[in-house]
Order: structure tokens, then sequence, then C-alpha cells
């Protein structure tokens, strides 16, 4: 039995012109909560379908729970929650009544999973869906997908437009609700303040392909960020080795790197820039900076291995 | 069954310290201010992930680093415990360890243009309201 949950192997696939998943190999554990952080576009979407095996691959695999995706039971199916951001149920009927069909669906369906998470939001079983807010819509959708107890529950941006309340709640009732021991959780999200309270993984997703796959805290230190004093003689960007971002603040430069670890300082003396500084980085300016980078300069891509 | 301490302890998102980090700073610091006496019952994993609303194994990952250094025991079947007797770490750890504190310390503070008085007998104030003073006393007790 394969202790991974998802395995994807040189998964590639192609629409026309357009890659949109690039020779892509990603393991993740089965357990856990693991983001998955990556612009508009990154190809988080196309991996889904895959995995799930709507679509085929050009070339590559892929795996769920060790069983390839394209051949994955319709019990096999009935594992794996999908909550996506537009919450979208059918408005004409009553809460109870979508809960009755759902549960019809999943003869492993727990009742006490899916009252304990919809406590968590005031949603009355006799009202009609059109009458929810969106973060009890939410909530709704959250509850039914716990109660199936999926092996893997992928959350695309569910958080994405609710309230701070609503935010919370869904976080609470995400976290604590006493579900599989054994369950693995997707969150897709740019909030990095959500990433750093929930996620133990963090994945990102560039322009089709995999360049971070770690603890947040092992990517955070992949990063670093140095004030230096610099003159006319410095390097152009793009000779910089790991060069994200170039600020110029009172006359400083303020330069973030990836993965050039403590030495760079003795790169940057080597150039001629003096009274150098490194500089504390957290996981937002670290992911942003990373992010920007790539989306100015697409032909340098750091490659993740 | 021992009720779990209350631990006065904040999260906070954005900062360079990751969340794991931060609890174990937090709960060193009240033990260390005697907050969290010797035998205090931990909250579980669930109960101190609730209160700070982040993941359960972010806390998991916290106790475990707090227990490899010797400052809260598992008992099991009760729970997680601060320990009676103070953690033993080695002379060179204790020392490197000091010399990273200073060293932070430092760097924050060179530029605050304190003189050396002034910091040291700040230093003093802050060292005393944790009963630091006695704490090293018994610490040479044993």
């Amino acid at each position: 039995m394969s202790d991974l949950c998802i395995e994807t192997k040189n998964l590639t696939k192609q629409f026309g012109q357009k890659i949109a998943l690039n020779d892509f190999s990603l393991n993740i554990a089965k357990g856990g909560i693991h983001a998955i952080v990556g612009s508009n576009g990154a190809g988080k979407s196309t991996l889904f379908r895959l995995l799930l095996g709507m679509e085929s691959p050009t070339s590559g695999h892929s795996k769920l729970m060790g069983g390839f995706s394209e051949s994955l039971s319709a019990k096999e199916r009935g594992r794996i929650g999908y909550v996506n951001e537009e919450h979208t149920l059918p408005g004409w009927m009553k809460v109870e009544a979508v809960k009755k069909l759902q549960q019809s669906f999943y003869p492993q369906w727990n009742h006490n999973i899916y009252n304990q998470v919809i406590d968590h939001f005031d949603v009355d079983p006799k009202q009609k869906v059109s009458a929810l807010s969106r973060g009890e819509r939410a909530g709704f959708n959250l509850s039914m997908s716990l109660a199936q107890r999926p092996t893997l529950l992928i959350l695309d941006e569910p958080t994405l437009g609710l309230d701070v309340v609503a935010r919370q709640s869904f976080l609470e009732a995400l976290m604590f609700a006493e579900t599989e021991d054994d369950m693995t959780t997707i969150y897709c999200s740019h909030q990095m303040e959500e990433v750093e309270r929930i996620a133990e993984q963090l994945i990102i997703m560039e322009q089709g392909r995999l360049t971070n796959n770690s603890t947040p805290e092992d990517f955070c230190k992949r990063i670093n960020y140095w004030v230096t004093d610099w003159d006319n003689k410095k390097p152009k960007d793009k000779e910089i080795p790991g060069f994200l971002s170039r600020r110029v603040i009172d006359g400083r430069q303020h330069i973030l790197t990836v993965d050039q670890g403590d030495n760079f300082s003795g790169y940057l003396k080597e150039q001629g820039a003096s009274d150098i500084h490194q500089l504390p980085v957290n996981l937002e300016r670290a992911v942003n900076a990373f992010l920007t980078a790539n989306h100015k300069k697409p032909e340098n891509l750091p490659e993740y291995s | 069954m021992i009720k779990a301490s209350v631990i006065k302890i904040e999260i906070v998102t954005g900062d360079s310290r990751p969340v794991f980090k931060q609890i174990i700073d937090g709960i060193r610091m009240e033990i260390a201010k005697g907050n969290l006496s010797a035998g205090s019952k931990l909250p579980s994993y669930r109960g101190m992930a609730m209160q700070l609303l982040i993941n359960p194994n972010t806390v998991a990952k916290a106790y475990a680093e707090l227990s490899s250094e010797g400052l809260i025991e598992s008992k099991p079947g009760l729970g997680l415990f601060v320990v009676e007797n103070k953690p033993k770490i080695n002379e060179s750890e204790r020392k490197s360890k000091l010399q990273k504190a200073i060293d932070s310390f430092i760097s924050e503070t060179v530029s605050l243009n304190y003189s050396e008085q002034e910091i040291i007998s700040e230093l003093q104030i802050s060292l005393k309201n944790i009963n630091f003073v006695e704490k090293t006393e018994e610490h040479n007790d044993e």
C-alpha cells in the first residue's frame, strides 16, 4: 500500500499551443493539510481535473491513493471531496433536501460529522439555498464534503469573498471537526495568513510547474533578504544568482534572492557591495517575491527538485 | 482528570518566526516567568490549536520540540506536563544558546543609543521581574 495520497510523474497537459502542466512531478504524503499556492493560470485546476481522471494527460501519469487517476472506481471517487470558491448549489432547493440528495450518493455518510460542522454556521435546514449568505453556503458545502468522510479533500479557494467571521468559522470547522484521521486536505489559497495558520506543507505552482514542496518554514529559508550599499558597478539584475527582486530604498539596495544561502554576502562583497545586512523574511514576503519574480521573467523559473 | 493550565500566549501571522516557533518561544517564556509552574498540565494539541486558531499538528510539532528540550514531559494516559526537574542540557549547548540570545539582543539594542550602563540596568530589572536570580541559585543547589 502506498504512503502517498497523490503521486504525479512527469505529468504534462497541453491545450493547443498552451502548456497548462509542464513535466509536473509531485508527491503528497497521506494525512495533513497541504497548501497549494500559485498565481491564476498556474495550472491548479488542470492538475485537479487530471488527478480526478476527468481529463487525460498529454504525457506522464498521476495516481490517487495508489490507483491511476484514469481508472478510478466509483467507490474510490466517492472518497474524494471537492469544494470550490463558487459554492454552487441549487438555489431553489431547501437545505435539507440538498443534504438528503447528497447523502444518497455516499454510503459512508456520517451524520455526526455533518451536524458538528454545520453547527459552526447559522444554517436552518428549512431555508432555501438561495437565501443563504456566501459564508453559509461555504459552510454547508464543507459540512457535506466532510460528512462524506473523504480520504482526500480538495478545497479550491474556499474562503474567497467570505467576511472575517465566516472565514474564521470555516477554518475552525475544517481543522477541529472530528473527521477521519487519515484525511489528506489540499487547500488552495492566496491568503498567506490562512496558509500560515493551517498548512503543514507548502506547494507552489508556477506556469504549470512545481517550484516548491516543503514545510512553510523551509520555504522561508530558501528566500534571503539583503540590504546593501552598492554603487554603479553592480551587476545587472539577471546576472545576480538567484535574483528575485530589487528595490532602492533611501539609497540602499534591497535585494531578495532564492536558494543562495548565507554565503551570498560573500558574492555581494566580491561584487563591490558594502555595509551588507541580512533581514528576516516572513512567509508572505517570501511567497510574494517568489511569485512576482517569475511573473516578470518566465524564462528563469527556478526548478524545484 | 487534571485540568490543563491556561496558557496566555498569542501567535501572529506575518511574523518571520513560523507559528510553531512562536508557540515554543511563548511557552518557554511562560515557564521562565513562573506563570507555568513545574507540574502544570499543558492543554491538548486540539485545545491549544483551537485557542490559537491553528492546525493541531503545528501544536504537536511545538510540543515535540519542547519535549526534546526536556522542558515538558508526557505522562502516558494523562497528557503533557511541565517537568518537575529542570532539564539538563550539556554545557556547550547551554553556552551556545546563551551566546545566540545575546547576539540577537545586542543586534536589536545596539542602534538604540543607550549607554552600556542603561542597558545593563534595564536587563537586571527585567531579570529580577522573572525571579531569574532565585532560579539560578536553585540551579546551583542541585
